[in-house]
C-alpha cells in the first residue's frame, strides 16, 4: 500500500448540531440553557447537567458524573470529542463527533478530567438523547433499612435501565431516596406502578411529581468514586460531618456539599483522609475542584514527564 | 538470536507454560480471523498463569525480539500478528474468573476468559456484560479490552471502554501495575491511566485481568426485523429509530449484496431479493417493553416496510436473527480471502458513503457485501477477493483508502470497534495532524519507547529495533 503523506494541519471541530446523529457541537463555555436551547428543537436533550448556571467546562472539571450517569454513564462515555487549546495556545481535535472509535490512544477520556494539567477544553462535542417529552420524579422517604432496601430494589432488576437516576440524598441524619424518569407521556403511570409497587414491598413513602421544573444539586464540592454497594454507606458517613452529600447509586459516586464560607481545603481533607485506604484498595478515589490535584506517584512522575514533552513541543 | 537459542531462553522463562517452535504449531498463530496476510511468529509462548507472564514479561525485554500478546485470534485488522517476527504470548492460560460481586455490579476476570464463557457465569446472577463482539463464543476478555471490541448492542449499551473498571498491567520493565479497580476511579495514581491501556492494542503492556462493569439482565426482548426495497426508506427506518423513545439496544442493517448472499446459501430465510433487511431489538421489563412494540412495528411500518416480522420467543427470536449471523459466516465460504472496514460515519452520509462503496468496489471488479451496525454508523463494507490473484488485494486497498479518504471528509473515523492493528495503520495519517499525531506518539514513548510490544501496529513506523 501506498504511503500516504501527513496532514499539514489539525482537523478541528466547528460548532454544530446533528440531529439525525443527536449530536451537538458548542463552546465549553456553554451552559445548560444554551444546550437546551439548540437540542429542544430537535427533540433531543443533554441529560448530565448537575448545575444549571455553570458551564460545561465548570461542571466536567467538578464532576465525573451526573444524577443522569445513572442511566447514560459518566461525561467521558457522553462527551465524544473535543477541540483542547495545549499550552502552547494551539488547538487540536480529541475524539470524534460519531459514537464509536478505536482509532489511536484515547486521549479524549484521560484529558477530560484532568484540570488544567495540560491545556484545557475550548468546545465539547456532546452525545445527545431523545427528548420523549415527561419527567416524572419521585422521592422515596422512610428509615435508613427501608430506604436501602428500596434502592436494592431499583436497581436489581431490569427497571435499573430505565431510571434516569437514582440518588440517595442525606443530609446530616436526614435521608431520603431519589428516582428521576423520562419517558413518553403514555409510558408515566407503567412506571408511577412499579415505583408504588417497591414502595410498598420497602415500607417506604412515595411521593411522585410530575413534570417538576428542572432543579439541580449543584456543583459539588468533594466527588468521592467508589463502588454502587459502598456509595449509601459513604454518604451517610461523610453527611455526618458535611452538610448536605448525594450518592448517585449505581456509580458509586458521592456528591458533597459543603457550607458555604468554610475552608474547603481543610474539610475536604479531613474528611475524606479516613477514606482514602479503602478507596485506593478498591481502585477508587476522591477530588475536589477547590483543591490541586494529589501530586503524581514517583513512577507515573516518569510518564507524565514523557506525555508533557510531548504537550509543550506542541 | 537464533530460533534454538530463542526456544532454550524461553523454556527457562516458562518452567510451567508452554513453549511451541514448530512450524506446524506455529502456523496456527501467522495470521487473525481474516488470514490474507500471513506473519510466521519465531516462537509462541502459553503461560500457565498471571504470575509466569510476569515472569515472561520481565525476561522479555532481554531476549530483543518483538512480543505480541494475542487472545483468541479473532481480531479483523492484523492486531494479534507478529508483523515483524518474534514471540506471540498466547493468554489462554489465564482464565479464572476471580470474582462476581453482584451487589457492587463488578467482576473481576483474567485476560484469557472468554466472552461468552463470562456471560454464562454471569446469567444465573441476574447481571450480564454488554459488549458482545460476534465472535463471542471464542474472543477473550484481553483482546475485547486491547481492541475495544463493540458489537451489535452497542448502540444502547456501549463498547468495552464504557464497561472497564480497571486493569492490571504488566510493563516491558516487568513491573505490574493495577489502574482503577472495582470503584473504577484512578485509585492512588493523580492520572486515569487506564484510558491509555484500553484500546491500545498490545502496545503498551500485557494485560493480566480487569475489573468490568455489570448490568442486571434485561427481562423481555423483543426482535424485529424488516425489510426495505432501497435504500432511501431503510435510511428513514434508522433515523427513526434512532430517536425512538424505545431506545432500541441494537439497529443492524444487510444490503440487498447480503441478503442475496444469504438466500442463495443453504441459510436462506426468505427475504426479498433486493432488499435491504433491518434488525432490532428492545428490551427491558416485561411491562415497559409490551407497550413499546407496536410504536417500534409502526415505526418500521411509516419508514416504508410491509414486511416488518417480531417475536418476543427465543426460538423465534432466533430465526428473525439468521440472515443476520448466517452472513459473517457466509464471506468465508463464498471467498478464498476477504477485508472487512469498520469505518464509522454520520448516519446522515450513509446512502453516500454506500454508494461510494459500491461504486467503487464495482468499477474495479471487486464484490462488496455489507452488513453493519446501522445504529452506530459503524460500517462494515466486506470486500470479497483472492489473494491468488495477482493484484486483487491491491485493488482492495485502492477502494479502502478512497473510502477511508472520505469517510474521513464526512467527519468520520477509521474503526469502531476493530482496532486498527497492521491493517489500517497506514490510513492513520488521514486523521491526526502534526500536533495529535504528536501526542499519540508521546503514549507509546511512556510505556513502551522501544516498540518491542506489538511492532507495526496501530502507527505503522512504530518499529522495534533491538
Amino acid at each position: 500500500m501506498k504511503t500516504i503523506a501527513p496532514m499539514q494541519a489539525e482537523r478541528l471541530f466547528t460548532p454544530f448540531l446533528d440531529a439525525v446523529d443527536g449530536t451537538l457541537c458548542l463552546p465549553a463555555s456553554a451552559t445548560f440553557a444554551d444546550i437546551h436551547a439548540q437540542a429542544a428543537a430537535h427533540r433531543l436533550r443533554f441529560p448530565l447537567i448537575v448545575d444549571a448556571a455553570a458551564t460545561l467546562r465548570e461542571q466536567v472539571a467538578a464532576a465525573t458524573h451526573a444524577p443522569a450517569s445513572c442511566r447514560f454513564g459518566p461525561y467521558c462515555d457522553n462527551l465524544l470529542g473535543i477541540n483542547w487549546r495545549l499550552p502552547s495556545g494551539r488547538l487540536v481535535r480529541i475524539g470524534e463527533r460519531v459514537v464509536k472509535t478505536t482509532t489511536g490512544y484515547d486521549w479524549l477520556r484521560f484529558l477530560l478530567h484532568s484540570g488544567r494539567r495540560f491545556g484545557e477544553p475550548v468546545d465539547y462535542v456532546l452525545r445527545l438523547r431523545p427528548d420523549c417529552g415527561f419527567h416524572l420524579e419521585a422521592r422515596l422517604d422512610g428509615d435508613i433499612t427501608a430506604l436501602r432496601d428500596c434502592v436494592r430494589r431499583l436497581m436489581h432488576s431490569g427497571w435499573m435501565h430505565w431510571w434516569d437516576a437514582v440518588d440517595f440524598l442525606a443530609e446530616g441524619a436526614a435521608f431520603s431516596v431519589r428516582v428521576a424518569i423520562h419517558c413518553p407521556p403514555d409510558e408515566a403511570p407503567i412506571f408511577a406502578a412499579q415505583l408504588s409497587c417497591i414502595a410498598s414491598e420497602t415500607h417506604t413513602r412515595l411521593t411522585l411529581q410530575d413534570n417538576p421544573p428542572p432543579s439541580f444539586d449543584g456543583l459539588p464540592d468533594v466527588v468521592v468514586k467508589t463502588t454502587p454497594d459502598r456509595a449509601i454507606g459513604l454518604a451517610c458517613e461523610l453527611a455526618r460531618d458535611a452538610v448536605r452529600c448525594v450518592a448517585l447509586c449505581y456509580n458509586g459516586v458521592v456528591h458533597v456539599h459543603l457550607n458555604v464560607g468554610e475552608d474547603v481545603a481543610e474539610r475536604a481533607h479531613t474528611l475524606m483522609q479516613p477514606h482514602l485506604g479503602e478507596l485506593h484498595a478498591l481502585g477508587g478515589d476522591w477530588h475536589s475542584r477547590w483543591l490541586p490535584a494529589t501530586p503524581p506517584t514517583v513512577t507515573e512522575s516518569q510518564w507524565i514527564e514523557t506525555l508533557e514533552q510531548a504537550i509543550h513541543g506542541s | 538470536m537464533n530460533k534454538s537459542a530463542l526456544s532454550t531462553q524461553l523454556k527457562r522463562l516458562l518452567p510451567r507454560g508452554r513453549v511451541l517452535d514448530s512450524p506446524a504449531q506455529l502456523a496456527g498463530y501467522a495470521s487473525d480471523a481474516l488470514g490474507y496476510k500471513s506473519y510466521q511468529p519465531d516462537a509462541v509462548v502459553i503461560p500457565a498463569d498471571a504470575e509466569e507472564l510476569v515472569g515472561f514479561m520481565k525476561g522479555a525485554r532481554q531476549l530483543g525480539v518483538p512480543v505480541i500478546l494475542r487472545g483468541a485470534g479473532t481480531s479483523l485488522s492484523g492486531g494479534p500478528v507478529a508483523a515483524q517476527g518474534g514471540v506471540i504470548v498466547h493468554t489462554s492460560g489465564l482464565k479464572r474468573i476471580r470474582e462476581i460481586n453482584v451487589e457492587g455490579f463488578w467482576c473481576e476476570v483474567e485476560c484469557g476468559v472468554g466472552l461468552n464463557a463470562l456471560d454464562a457465569e454471569l446469567k444465573p446472577h441476574g447481571v450480564f456484560y454488554p459488549p458482545d463482539p460476534s465472535s463471542g463464543p471464542v474472543c477473550t476478555l484481553g483482546g475485547n479490552v486491547a481492541s475495544n471490541a463493540g458489537g451489535a448492542h452497542c448502540f444502547r449499551y456501549g463498547v468495552t471502554s464504557n464497561y472497564v473498571l480497571g486493569v492490571e498491567v504488566i510493563l516491558l520493565d516487568g513491573s505490574v501495575h493495577r489502574f482503577g479497580g472495582p470503584a473504577g476511579g484512578r485509585g492512588p495514581w493523580r492520572e486515569d491511566w487506564k484510558r491509555f491501556m484500553i484500546g491500545s492494542e498490545g502496545t503498551l503492556g500485557a494485560f493480566t485481568r480487569f475489573w468490568l462493569r455489570l448490568l442486571p439482565l434485561p427481562e423481555k426482548v423483543w426482535t424485529f426485523r424488516a425489510t426495505y426495497p432501497d435504500l432511501r426508506s431503510i435510511e428513514a427506518a434508522i433515523h427513526a429509530l434512532v430517536a425512538h423513545s424505545s431506545y432500541p439496544a441494537a439497529i443492524e442493517l444487510l444490503d440487498p449484496r447480503g441478503v442475496a448472499m444469504v438466500e442463495s446459501s443453504q441459510m436462506a430465510v426468505g427475504l426479498p431479493k433486493g432488499s435491504f433487511m433491518l434488525l432490532t431489538e428492545i428490551d427491558g421489563p416485561a411491562a415497559l417493553v409490551n407497550a413499546r412494540v407496536e410504536p417500534v412495528a409502526q415505526a418500521l411500518r411509516q419508514a416504508g416496510s410491509s414486511d416488518v416480522v417480531f417475536s418476543d420467543e427465543d426460538a423465534m427470536r432466533q430465526k428473525l436473527w439468521k440472515a443476520r449471523k448466517a452472513a459473517g459466516g457466509l464471506l468465508g465460504q463464498l471467498s478464498p480471502d476477504y477485508v472487512v472496514q469498520d469505518a464509522v460515519i454520520p448516519k446522515s452520509a450513509l446512502a453516500e458513503v454506500l454508494q461510494l462503496v459500491y461504486d467503487e468496489a464495482d468499477a474495479a471488479g471487486i464484490r462488496a457485501v455489507n452488513i453493519f451496525h446501522a445504529g452506530d454508523g459503524n460500517l462494515h463494507p466486506n470486500f470479497l477477493f483472492d489473494s491468488r490473484v495477482p493484484g486483487d488485494l491491491e485493488k482492495v486497498e485502492i477502494i479502502s483508502e478512497r473510502l477511508m479518504r472520505r469517510v474521513i471528509e464526512v467527519g468520520g473515523t477509521l474503526s469502531g470497534e476493530h482496532g486498527i492493528g497492521n491493517d489500517k495503520a497506514a490510513y492513520m495519517p488521514l486523521v491526526f495532524g502534526p500536533d495529535s499525531m504528536r501526542l499519540q506518539w508521546a503514549v507509546p514513548a511512556a510505556f513502551n519507547p522501544s516498540h518491542q510490544l506489538n511492532p507495526l501496529k496501530v502507527f505503522g513506523n512504530r518499529r522495534f529495533a533491538a
